[in-house]
């Protein structure tokens, strides 16, 4: 009952998205029904566009967002323990870092062609940069006393990177990460707007030129949820992964 | 095993800010403490007694003078001197065992011999029942008892106190007192305590080094006279009245000019 | 060691070194012909271009109709949001209405929706606009419904106790605390802003720094698509800067009046 309450005005727009256009109070054509666009989905669904170019977005996805990932989190770390590492990269990442990585995908496009390779560099460009600068501010924020007590106990400079420097700074990483997550889903669905040839974006792009619109609405829906749904599930995961702070 | 005597030979340390002036925070600081003494360095905040400790840890790099352990000159942290530090240092993202656990690893102890070893710290700091519990869980006087635990574990000839009961609530700290106490009569240590807590460092300690203000040097080393194990009784006694007016005098004293110094310098 | 103005001039050295040794390395690379001119066009070529975009006015033109469209659905974006914002701290109806909206809509990847755009409102200046305002405003009504909600309520209560009335209160008490937080919103709403506006310059046409990228990148022509990176990247950094500037000058006088009190 009180979930029912709280969600009642997803349902109320949901209701106000089946009803303006049945009742002719915007034209049909910009707004299909809801339920024409369930339908539509479901057509989508079972001739398999979906499945494909969705696992054509989410192989990209991954690959970029993994790809700026670990690399981001290595540099970022690197900038903070070795001071000659953060002198040399420090200055480069922040020019670039208020750069509107959009701008990537064009220069993409002349460097590596009209495919999935254009995609994936894109992504792992516009993610590398939040995240180091999130695993680079965590690595600097930890307590001396935290390193300290490793090295006494015996550990390594080396071991000390590992088990103490990483692990205190993983709030702040996984932080970054979500703000990566976030930007790969940008950054994907427009190289797929731009570039076109596969993917979840192109299919919504395709259908809208076609004039299917209740296809495309269909589409774009799939992408909110996805986006919205990758978020929440990160979100629990991250939760979990830092049960520690309290 | 080499000697676990501690000798300080005119340590002077400057602390270089990354922007402004540099500060000279100890100036040829000669101390020598015995093999299994409890010292206790007491000084005003600021006067670079934790620095003192830090030097002595490895943890700052020694640049002028000579500390030596058992003779032989300190390079660099090590297990044979384990420390306490005022906010814990506990690692947040490990429970209670994988804290202890965590030096005994890097001491390459064999696995089932780890697991007994950790529980007989657990057991010896009264936690028994909180071994999976994060730090972030515990209280605060808890959370001292585990980085006790884990800095025992390892067994260190000398134990380092960095204001360890700076932290807790009276009560609290009375409490670890005795636990501390009783923990160095089973297990002998030569103990280096950092305090600005008078009393504390007189009930504690066999002998009491002041320091002075910034820049830090040691005015005057203190015998406190307890026979055997101080006991909360001893704490009334005329004796130990004496012993903490004229050290909290001799402290006051400095803690007023370090005052004048930070109102001139800043 | 010799240092100028506080700073070490060995270090100064190797922290530009990373960017003038890739610059030269662009250069270098360029000229002797590593990768065709197509690939990378020499930096002195990609330079030149800019200057004579400069000349003919195309380049500043392009720039402001991308900072008009930006700044313009930055600033809707950042006038609804903290309405909507404080609207959901403080109006139960609001905030029942609103919060599973905006708890959907923030995760949200709102770019998604650039073809509907085109359809309902076409491809000029008004549906870029909107765009924008829609990408960018979900992080700032969440940061403003935080902040507004988080005002310490002692101030609130030592404001009634000094007299102060319910609307005086929003404006004189519940606003400038919740300010900081409200700010940072704003902060991570710019860059979205300029992400957005330029996608959507490249998708709709149109003019403006990522049309006219998009233009050169369909002629082949690689000097230009350089251009414009060197010139959107140079825009994106000149407003974040100046949005830090702004923050912390608001936040000194905020700091003062708090002081003052």
């Amino acid at each position: 009952m009180s979930a029912l309450r709280r969600y009642a005005p997803l349902l109320l727009l949901a209701l106000l998205w089946e009803a303006a256009p049945r009742l002719h109070l915007v034209d049909p054509r910009s707004l299909p029904p809801m339920s024409e666009v369930a339908v539509a989905w479901w057509r989508l669904l079972i001739s398999g566009d979906l499945a494909t170019e969705g696992l054509s977005s989410l192989l990209n996805l991954l690959a970029g967002l993994l790809l700026g990932i670990v690399i981001g989190t290595a540099l970022g770390v690197l900038m903070a323990w070795y001071r000659a590492i953060d002198d040399l990269v420090h200055p480069l990442i922040r020019a670039l870092y208020p750069m509107p990585k959009s701008a990537l995908i064009p220069v993409m496009m002349i460097w590596l062609g009209l495919g999935a390779a254009s995609k994936i560099a894109s992504i792992f460009i516009g993610c590398l940069l939040p995240v180091v600068l999130s695993a680079y501010n965590g690595a600097r924020g930890v307590d001396r006393v935290l390193i300290w007590s490793a090295r006494a106990a015996g550990a390594s400079p080396r071991e000390v990177l590992w088990e103490v420097v990483l692990p205190a700074a993983m709030p702040e990483i996984l932080a970054g990460v979500r703000n990566a997550l976030a930007l790969s889903f940008i950054l994907l669905v427009s190289s797929e707007f731009i570039i076109g040839q596969h993917g979840l974006g192109y299919l919504i792009s395709f259908l809208g030129e076609g004039g299917a619109y209740d296809a495309m609405f269909a589409g774009v829906a799939t992408v909110a949820a996805v986006g919205f749904l990758a978020d929440r599930l990160y979100l629990l995961a991250m939760r979990k992964a830092l049960l520690w702070r309290e | 095993m080499a000697g676990t005597e501690i000798s300080f030979e005119r340590v002077s340390h400057t602390y270089r800010p990354p922007r402004g002036r540099p500060v000279p925070a100890l100036e040829e600081v000669s101390l020598a403490v015995r093999e299994r003494e409890f010292m206790a360095l007491l000084g005003p905040s600021g006067c670079g007694k934790s620095t003192l400790l830090y030097l002595l840890g490895g943890f700052l790099p020694v640049e002028q003078g000579q500390i030596s352990v058992g003779g032989v000159p300190v390079r660099g942290p090590g297990p044979d001197r384990g420390i306490v530090f005022q906010n814990f240092a506990l690692f947040p993202w490990k429970t209670v065992r994988q804290n202890i656990l965590y030096g005994l690893e890097k001491q390459r102890m064999p696995r089932a011999e780890r697991e007994r070893r950790a529980q007989e710290f657990v057991d010896l700091v009264h936690l028994g029942g909180f071994e999976d519990s994060y730090p972030s869980q515990l209280s605060g006087g808890m959370k001292q008892r585990v980085a006790i635990a884990r800095t025992l574990a390892i067994d260190p000839a000398i134990l380092l106190m960095d204001e360890p009961f700076g932290a807790l609530d009276a009560q609290t700290r009375g409490l670890m007192h005795e636990e501390l106490l009783s923990i160095m009569e089973r297990r002998p240590k030569t103990v280096v305590f950092v305090t600005h807590d008078v009393r504390e460092a007189v009930y504690l300690a066999d002998r009491v080094a002041v320091m002075s203000a910034r820049p830090g040097r040691i005015k005057e080393i203190v015998e406190t006279g307890h026979e055997g194990r101080p006991g909360p009784e001893i704490v009334k006694s005329r004796a130990f009245a004496e012993k903490v007016d004229y050290l909290w005098d001799s402290v006051r004293k400095e803690a007023l000019l370090a005052q004048a110094q930070k109102a001139g310098g800043a | 060691m010799e240092r100028i103005g506080g700073i070490d001039p060995a270090r100064l050295l190797r922290r530009s070194a990373l960017i003038l040794i890739l610059l030269l390395a662009w250069e270098g690379l360029a000229r002797l012909h590593v990768f065709t001119p197509f690939l990378l066009p020499s930096l002195t070529t990609v330079l030149e271009r800019l200057a004579k975009d400069t000349m003919t006015g195309q380049l500043p033109l392009s720039l402001a109709l991308t900072l008009y469209r930006a700044l313009l659905g930055f600033a809707l974006a950042a006038a609804c949001g903290v309405a909507v914002g404080v609207l959901i701290a403080r109006v139960r109806f609001a905030r029942w209405l609103f919060d599973p909206l905006v708890s959907v809509g923030l995760p949200m990847p709102k770019i998604a929706f650039l073809p509907i755009f085109v359809l309902w409102f076409g491809v000029f200046d008004e549906s870029k606009i909107l765009m924008v305002a829609f990408s960018a405003v979900f992080p700032v009504i969440v940061a403003t419904a935080a902040a507004t909600e988080n005002v310490e309520k002692v101030l609130i209560w030592s404001a009634r106790g000094l007299g102060t009335g319910e609307r005086r209160l929003l404006w004189e008490i519940a606003l400038p605390a919740a300010f900081p937080q409200i700010m940072t919103g704003l902060q991570v709403a710019l860059p979205i802003a300029l992400i957005v506006a330029v996608l959507a310059e490249m998708q709709m046409g149109g003019q403006g720094l990522g049309g006219d990228m998009m233009q050169a990148s369909r002629f082949a022509d690689s000097p230009g698509v350089f251009a414009g990176l060197v010139a959107i990247a140079i825009a994106g950094s000149a407003l974040v800067k100046a949005m830090e500037l702004i923050r912390r000058r608001l936040l000194v006088w905020h700091a003062e009046a708090e002081a003052g009190y």
